[in-house]
């Protein structure tokens, strides 16, 4: 049977849920929020995106899109470019080699994994950026980051889960 | 697929993974391509950013709205319960204010008559464009907030960018609707500033913390904390007297200021045209030239005569 227009644009949308799904995240991670804490460290919601996709499917979020995030993140941030870029495709790549791991485990694992994987992700950022920058950047705000990113994982793995279940079971 | 592997499949999936070894190679050299590119600075980078600014916005400025009201509804609730100390520290500063607005209506009777008889010829009028933050950019990494207005609004790059309290940061990138501003706190900031009580020159330098601090003061500077710090108009970039911070802690080797402003509750700021160009456009510095004396540019005297300030419109014998 050939599936129709249709059906085939139906798909393709689909396929494209897990991209979409980190940019709306980023602009998440844009909105200006009266919390004092937040202000100074932000939780790096695309990253854990990006780590629960290409851990669960890393057919729909591959190495190039991993990479274009990372750039969309640059430019709207107003970061050295190319660091995102790099972290994301990092990430990605190592997540997707080692996912079959997390198949068929508890959820701690994962948040565990995601953990572990935060901690070099957000010291190659701080690395580069402050070497592209020419100055140390305080470690401090990066350690905040690191443990807002880790603690909020759940909740927005939760919320990736649902939108895996309800859009992309047949996918 | 891979339950049905025919010879088709033997051939092809080494090359498929060599492919995309390749692929995941050149990503990383175009990652640290990029990197290279950006650190050029070049002025399409520049507009990239711009752009991109430009294309978010819109969605932006919907939905920081809803942010915004629940940012309302917690201030509310956070002055409700602080109601009898706001109410007291306002009355005690009202009746400072009243002294205070005594005292000004005295000097700017006395400025006034002073300019008669000077015959001075008043600073270029300011233009101010009123704009709401539609988002907080960065976090840990950079110290920027996203503006509802851009060249479309008269908004260009470098020009000031002030809160009711005082100087914010610059307009990193214009868009045609919406600009990044680069606040003081970011590590990429630099303003000539001046102690108001010494009269001592230094540069407040942003190190992405909360408080920026104060470089090139000299040794024999007399800074304690509770000084207010003022920008200088060094440089031609902002002009002079507008409160940036207080001297917020003095150290051997740091002087810290906690800006007038707090990150996270900036909700709408001004952007101010000054009609100086100052420092940052390389253009223009090259065909300024060091005027003969201060009243003939057209700006106030206390906005030194030198490097790279430029009158929009040069009046007098400024050509």
């Amino acid at each position: 049977m050939k599936p129709g227009v249709w059906q085939r644009l139906d798909l393709v949308a689909r396929g494209l849920l897990p991209a979409f799904s980190v940019f709306v995240l980023l602009l998440v991670n844009l909105l200006p929020i009266s919390v004092p804490l937040l202000s100074t460290a932000s939780p790096a919601l695309a990253l854990m995106a990006v780590f629960y996709w290409s851990v669960n499917r890393p057919d729909l979020l591959t190495a190039v899109a991993a990479f274009l995030l990372g750039l969309i993140q640059d430019l709207l941030m107003g970061l050295p470019l190319g660091v995102s870029s790099l972290v994301l495709l990092l990430v990605q790549t190592g997540s997707a080699s080692q996912g079959r791991f997390f198949h068929n485990k508890p959820f701690s694992v994962m948040w565990w994994g995601f953990a572990l994987v935060a901690i070099p992700a957000l010291l190659v950022q701080w690395l580069l950026s402050s070497a592209l920058i020419g100055a140390l950047l305080p470690i401090k705000a990066t350690m905040i980051s690191y443990v807002l990113t880790a603690l909020l994982f759940p909740i927005v793995a939760w919320v990736l889960a649902r939108a895996q279940n309800g859009l992309l079971r047949y996918v | 697929m891979a339950q049905h592997g025919g010879p088709q499949q033997r051939i092809f999936s080494p090359l498929r993974t060599a492919l995309h070894r390749f692929a995941f190679i050149l990503l990383i050299l175009s990652a640290f391509g990029l990197m290279l590119l950006g650190k050029a600075d070049t002025v399409l980078i520049e507009r990239i950013r711009a752009a991109s600014a430009d294309l978010v916005s819109p969605v932006m400025n919907i939905v920081s709205r809803p942010a915004a009201s629940i940012n309302e509804i917690t201030d509310k609730i956070y002055n409700l319960a602080n109601l009898y100390e706001e109410n007291e520290r306002l009355r005690r500063e009202n009746q400072q204010l009243l002294a205070w607005q005594q005292a000004a209506r005295n000097l700017s009777y006395e400025n006034e008559r002073l300019r008669d008889l000077a015959s001075y010829t008043s600073p270029p009028a300011l233009n101010l464009v009123t704009s709401r933050v539609i988002a907080d950019m960065g976090g840990a990494y950079a110290h920027n907030v996203m503006i509802s207005a851009g060249s479309r609004d008269g908004v260009s790059k470098g020009q000031a960018v002030l809160s009711d309290e005082g100087l914010v940061g610059r307009v990193a990138e214009a868009g045609y609707q919406a600009s990044r501003v680069l606040l003081i706190t970011d590590i990429n900031s630099r303003v000539p500033v001046v102690i108001e009580s010494s009269r001592d020159r230094a540069f407040l330098s942003g190190d992405n913390t909360n408080r920026p601090l104060l470089t090139f003061l000299t040794a024999d500077a007399s800074v304690a904390p509770g000084d207010r710090v003022l920008t200088s108009g060094d440089g031609g970039a902002f002009p002079s007297g507008i409160p940036i911070g207080i001297v917020s802690s003095v150290s051997e080797n740091a002087v810290r200021v906690s800006p007038m402003f707090r990150r996270h509750q900036l909700e709408y700021l001004r952007v101010a045209n000054y009609g100086l160009h100052g420092i940052l456009s390389e253009t223009r510095i090259r065909q300024s030239r060091p005027a003969d004396n201060a009243n003939s540019t057209g700006l106030s005297p206390e906005i030194p005569v030198g490097v790279g300030i430029v009158p929009v419109e040069p009046a007098g014998n400024a050509q």
